[in-house]
């Protein structure tokens, strides 16, 4: 991430004089080690690398485990050696405790090894979830309005859990039947050499045709995710507009969007099990071990081997079954956990535009905003174009224009929710992005039009953003200025009342409030007012006004309304139209000399 | 257990299932596959008794070779080999068919469940939605059905691997009962590990499933909020509470690891045992010249042959409850019952649209009675307006229309039928709703207009489109009505996706319109031009305003004043006003506030000034 934003430096315009500063992502954690993004194998790498120990049980229970695997058939052989050159039971019982003894051991070395592998997956998932979250909330806006919710909510739920499968059964398996094949191919070479035949195929064919399934599968997996993922998101759609959806009686619409999905998910998923159907590993086991066979025999009928070796390579032969039966699915694992690590990487890779000076601008924001020329545009197309002005401190502006004139995304400007594309944006003089973010956000409050609430209290939701050390009583004073101190008390719980999804069902106006209760907490400098939600019914109107008026008072304020009076009684007010600053001034110098700002005003009398 | 178990308690619709009901659920998803099901477990038990006959035939090898302790001739061993080398192949072809085929059926049946959970989130009422995070619901249908139909398949495999085992069993004893025993032996220590295995794994897979519900709704929600998060700069308080989940569910699943791989290891321990025992025994009875090499050798691969289709049922337990507990979760959302109920199937081929509430009751909650007894009719194609106070019950009574929520006394009559004996998918094809924050499917403008009537072509959307506000706000958008309008509509203004939704209920042609604050969220520029478009739309439809702009509710044909769930006042604009009730105080109180002149806080000025012009109408 720093590598990516040192790059960005070149576009950016540096202050003459000064040296290149850090920029970082807006939102990140520290002391949290740099992971390696390079490749996939390196990134879980700079995972475990913290995990010296467990990393080492695992290997080493996993070795250990193997040993036993391959060691049981050749203790089986001298059993079968002993008996059958005519020894003793004491012999044979020896030969016995030995196999209890490796046996035990193996067991507790497999319990470690397995145990191990599961402890590096959920840290490596555990840790992935924490990198994705980071990276997420250091994303800027603009990244965020780009994607579907529910593809990033598949992306840190399903695609991580597939982490786990990496280690186990992955990792897990695959050391263990790579060991499994050094192992029994040692001691198939140590009865004797010439029996190397068998296995030999196998290992040659066996693992051709392995490559070349993985690659057949590899598309596939890839494929899965993507359509998973978009399935995901059509659902959470139809979910989160479930009002809409019965509204309109659309429930089919939305079945037939998910069933398209979820049919590309069933095909995608079918010709991944008829692509593991046809795995010739197994089939070229089969003959291996029967040529094997015929050649242990032919061997033993010339008294080449003994016929405990002759017991030992069957044994031996048959502990190829498992890496070859189970190497399909472990490798079918590793591919959706490596497929998930790719799409997770590709997430916290994403260049985001914004990024902060970790040495930035700190001052008390007096509240002068100076605009230069700003362009901004989303993919190439302007939303606003050479916009000029400057804003006294403690001045109310009213932005007006027609919806889809720019003036949200003006006001979004200020607090660098998106950077300005030309031109810069200036306040008390200093470039917006020369700012320390942390002290540019937390001066400037914005009640949005769409007010989100979290789902926690009322409380906890008007003090999101307040400073550390606010009490009870400031909350309730905020909520009292922002008239919001009433209803809530009206709720059973009062202030611990649950809000969001899952809590009490609030209106516009009610959410307004809190907002504004929010906003007097943080005593912000400068206030930017989306107050497009009217939903005060008109008996609350005037508790609202009057909030709004308090909470307007000594600081510079940016206003979008549609109450009139608010527009008329500003200090100034910019129009705007498709984008551009056609006018600014008072009500009085606008009225009559600016055509679409009279035309508000044109049924009404009293104010021309 | 203890502290960290917190907030991973169930939903409030999650119920129990005993596992045979859940079986026999899932059973009935199989039923159209049943004959590839069928050939599936032939395939499968042949192949494992195909793998089982190995043994027997190397075992009748190892005899002859053993009994003057030399060589035969090799070509005795010929036709032996050549059995091996025709049975792997066999095998192979075999579990190829069986695989090829299996996959398919997964793959329906996986797809079939998703369509049956999809369709029950669609048909669960407005309730259901308020009070479950979408983003657990979402978890139901594409995660928890995916090990649902791993459940039918391994119990096939299992089936198959138990008649083998039986088979092998028989023979087993009919070549030597006391070794046959031996081996025998390790079956009850299996299941009865097995079984102990199967309880804690449900339970923690429950839990592990639970914690990342949690953790799934706290991740939507910071991308929710990100915007508010980030005004306020609070990444890292978020982050702080998702650390805390991401910590619950890792020691969760650490523990859900050790659970899991503590079992194989168990079963093989056992299985050791087995192997051991017969290596002494027969060792020795060998050693007594009472059995041959052979079936020494036999009994030793019988255990390590016995092992496969042993642990493959205890692996299937691990499976199976994770299939199960999926299952449980998938059927608890199909079963949940929708509060909204419809007692008849009648359909609704056209409305005229006369609404009568009679003596109806409803709550939220049991401490939340929003209407006691509320009886009106309006007749078809009124226009009426409620107002009153937040919490006068005016959204409800639009929800309660729409069939969102269901009242628990009283009627509802629409055009003299009990609402409840219409079809409800064919009634709500006659409403239109527009809401304050319209929600837009991602698509183009277009595709959101005709949401309603998908079958629509450009040209209808566009002349839709145009009827409202004259078209000119179509001007704005970069591509016309083929803009796309992002996630939510998130591209679009709050203004902008009011005029589509607008658009779209007029592309709905319903017979009852219901505004909820509708046009609340429009710029002065745009309002008088909504004006217009609603007098269109409106026109010859009954519509129910929940409006707080002066001009939409005295245009209304009929206000009703509610307070507190009751009608305090009912009559037009004008009549209103003359009676001097409360009405004619809350239009003053509005005219004050959307007048340019007002101020807030000068109050009693302003009412001053208002009596002096004679509550003349703004704008008319």
């Amino acid at each position: 991430m720093i590598r990516s934003s040192v790059a960005d430096e070149s576009r950016r315009i540096a202050p003459p004089g000064a040296a290149a500063p850090e920029r970082l992502a807006e939102f990140r954690v520290e002391g949290v080690p740099p992971y390696d993004y390079r490749s996939t194998l390196r990134w879980l790498w700079s995972h475990n690398r913290h995990s010296p120990w467990v990393l080492f049980l695992a290997v080493t229970g996993v070795i250990l485990t193997t040993a036993r695997n391959v060691g049981t058939p050749i203790i089986i052989g001298l059993a079968f050696e002993e008996v059958t050159s005519g020894g003793s039971f004491e012999g044979l019982f020896r030969i016995a405790m030995l196999l209890l003894v490796v046996g035990v051991a193996g067991n507790l070395a497999d319990v470690v090894g397995a145990y191990s592998f599961s402890v590096l997956g959920a840290r490596v998932q555990k840790e992935a979830r924490a990198e994705l979250t980071v990276s997420l909330l250091g994303k800027s806006q603009t990244f965020h309005n780009q994607q579907r919710i529910g593809d990033l909510m598949a992306r840190s739920t399903n695609d991580i859990r597939t982490f786990w499968n990496i280690y186990d059964p992955g990792a897990s398996i695959f050391l263990d039947n790579i060991m499994t094949l050094i192992f029994a191919t040692a001691a198939i070479a140590f009865i004797n050499p010439e029996l190397l035949l068998g296995p030999g195929l196998f290992i040659v064919f066996g693992g051709i045709t392995l490559a070349i399934y993985a690659r057949q599968l590899n598309p596939l997996v890839i494929q899965e995710r993507e359509v998973f993922g978009r399935t995901n998101a059509t659902l959470n759609e139809a979910v989160s507009g479930i009002e809409t959806v019965k509204a309109s009686a659309q429930e089919r619409q939305e079945e037939r969007k998910f069933f398209r999905g979820a049919t590309d998910v069933r095909n995608v998923a079918v010709a991944i099990g008829q692509l593991q159907a046809r795995y010739y590993p197994l089939l070229i086991l089969a003959v291996a071990t029967a040529i094997g066979a015929a050649q242990a025999f032919w061997l033993f009928s010339e008294g080449e081997i003994s016929s405990g070796g002759l017991v030992a390579f069957l044994g031996l032969m048959l502990t190829y079954r498992f890496p070859a039966e189970i190497s399909i699915w472990t490798i079918s694992m590793v591919q959706q956990g490596f497929a998930g690590v790719r799409r997770i990487i590709e997430i916290i890779q994403t260049d985001t535009e914004l990024d902060e000076r970790v040495d930035g601008h700190a001052a008390r924001v007096e509240g002068e905003i100076t605009f230069e020329g700003v362009t901004f545009g989303y993919g190439g197309r302007p939303v606003l174009e050479d916009l000029s002005f400057t804003i006294q401190p403690g001045q109310t502006v009213a932005i007006v224009g027609q919806t889809g004139s720019g003036k949200s995304t003006l006001t979004k400007l200020v607090n660098r929710t998106y950077d300005v594309t030309e031109g810069r944006i200036l306040i008390d003089g200093v470039d917006v992005r020369e700012w320390n973010l942390d002290s540019l956000r937390s001066q400037i409050g914005a009640i949005e039009q769409d007010i989100f609430l979290f789902s926690r209290s009322i409380r906890d939701n008007i003090a999101f953003g307040a400073p550390p050390g606010t009490t009870e009583e400031d909350i309730i004073e905020a909520a009292r200025g922002a008239q919001a101190d009433g209803f809530i008390r009206q709720f059973k719980d009062g202030y611990d009342t649950e809000t969001g999804e899952r809590g009490v069902s609030l209106s516009g106006g009610q959410r307004q409030r809190l907002a504004i209760a929010r906003a007097l907490l943080t005593d912000p400098r400068i206030l930017i007012l989306d107050d497009a939600t009217s939903a005060i019914d008109s008996a609350t109107e005037d508790e609202i006004q009057l909030a709004l008026q308090k909470v307007q008072h000594g600081r510079t304020t940016l206003m979008i309304t549609h109450r009139l009076s608010q527009i008329r009684w500003a200090d100034r007010i910019l129009v705007l139209d498709g984008g551009r600053l056609v006018d600014q001034g008072s009500h009085d110098e606008l009225m009559g000399r600016c055509a679409i700002y009279t035309r508000i005003f044109s049924r009404y009398d009293s104010a021309a | 257990m203890g502290f960290f178990m917190d907030g991973l308690e169930a939903e409030d619709y999650d119920r129990k299932y005993s596992d045979k009901d859940l079986v026999g659920r899932i059973v009935t998803y199989f039923r159209d596959h049943r004959k590839t099901m069928l050939v599936v477990a032939l395939l499968a038990f042949s192949a494992s008794v195909l793998g089982a006959v190995i043994p027997f035939l190397i075992s009748s090898v190892i005899d002859r070779l053993g009994e003057d302790g030399s060589a035969v001739a090799f070509s005795d061993v010929v036709p032996i080999v050549a059995a091996l080398f025709a049975s792997g192949i066999l095998v192979w072809v075999l579990n190829f068919c069986r695989q090829w085929l299996s996959a398919r059926v997964v793959g329906d049946v996986i797809l079939a469940i998703r369509k049956d959970g999809f369709r029950a989130v669609m048909k669960r009422d407005m309730s259901f939605f308020d009070q479950y995070p979408s983003g657990k619901i979402v978890s139901r249908v594409t995660s928890d059905t995916q090990s649902f139909a791993s459940v039918a398949t391994l119990t096939l495999d299992l089936m198959s691997q138990v008649l083998m085992v039986l088979v092998l069993a028989g023979l087993l004893i009919w070549v030597n009962p006391l070794l046959g025993a031996i081996a025998l032996s390790i079956t009850p220590l299996v299941a009865v590990a097995a079984l102990a295995f199967r309880r804690i794994a449900r339970r923690t897979i429950q839990q592990a499933q639970r914690s990342t519900a949690r953790l799934n709704s706290m991740v939507q929600e910071s991308m929710t909020g990100i915007s508010v998060a980030k005004a306020f700069r609070r990444e890292r308080a978020l982050y702080a509470e998702f650390t805390e989940a991401n910590e619950q569910s890792y020691r969760i699943n650490l523990r859900e690891g050790f659970v899991f791989t503590s079992i194989f290891p168990i079963l093989i321990t056992i299985s050791g045992l087995g192997t051991l025992a017969i290596l002494l025994v027969g060792g020795d009875r060998v050693l007594d010249g009472e059995i041959s090499y052979g079936e020494w050798y036999l009994f030793i691969q019988a255990v390590a042959i016995f092992w496969g289709p042993i642990t493959s049922i205890a692996s299937f337990w691990s499976q199976f409850q994770l299939g199960l507990a999926a299952s449980e979760r998938v059927f608890a959302l199909i079963d949940a019952e929708p509060a909204v109920q419809q007692t008849g199937d009648r359909p609704v081929p056209a409305l005229r649209g006369e609404i009568t509430f009679d003596n109806l009751v409803f709550r939220y909650s049991d401490q939340e009675t929003v209407f006691d007894g509320l009886s009106f009719t309006i007749p078809a194609g009124q226009t009426v307006a409620f107002v009153g106070h937040t919490g006068a019950g005016k959204s409800s009574i639009g929800k309660l229309i729409a069939r969102y929520y269901e009242f628990q006394g009283g009627r509802m009559l629409i055009d003299g039928h009990d609402v409840r004996e219409f079809n409800l998918e064919s009634y709500r094809q006659r409403l239109g709703v527009v809401t304050q924050v319209p929600f837009l499917f991602s698509g183009t403008v277009a595709d959101n207009i005709r949401y309603g009537r998908p079958d629509a072509t450009d040209e209808d959307v566009l002349a839709v489109a145009k009827r409202i506000a004259g078209g000119e706000w179509l001007d704005v958008l970069p591509d016309g009505i083929a803009t796309d309008v992002g996630e939510e509509g998130k591209s679009l203004s709050l203004g902008q996706r009011q005029l589509v939704a607008l658009a779209r209920l007029l592309m709905q042609d319903p017979a009852i319109v219901i505004l909820d604050e509708a046009t609340a969220s429009v710029d002065p520029l745009t309002e008088a031009q909504i004006q217009e478009a609603l007098d269109v739309a409106l026109e010859g439809r009954t519509a129910i305003v929940i409006a707080h702009r002066l001009s939409t509710i005295q245009e209304a044909d009929r206000i009703i004043v509610l307070d507190h769930g009751r009608i305090i006042e009912d009559g037009t604009h004008r009549g209103l006003l003359q009676g001097g009730g409360h009405y004619a105080h809350l239009f003053n109180t509005y005219f004050r506030h959307q007048s340019p002149d007002y101020r807030p806080g000068q109050a009693a000025e302003a009412e001053r000034q208002l009596e002096e012009r004679e509550l003349a109408p703004a704008g008319s």
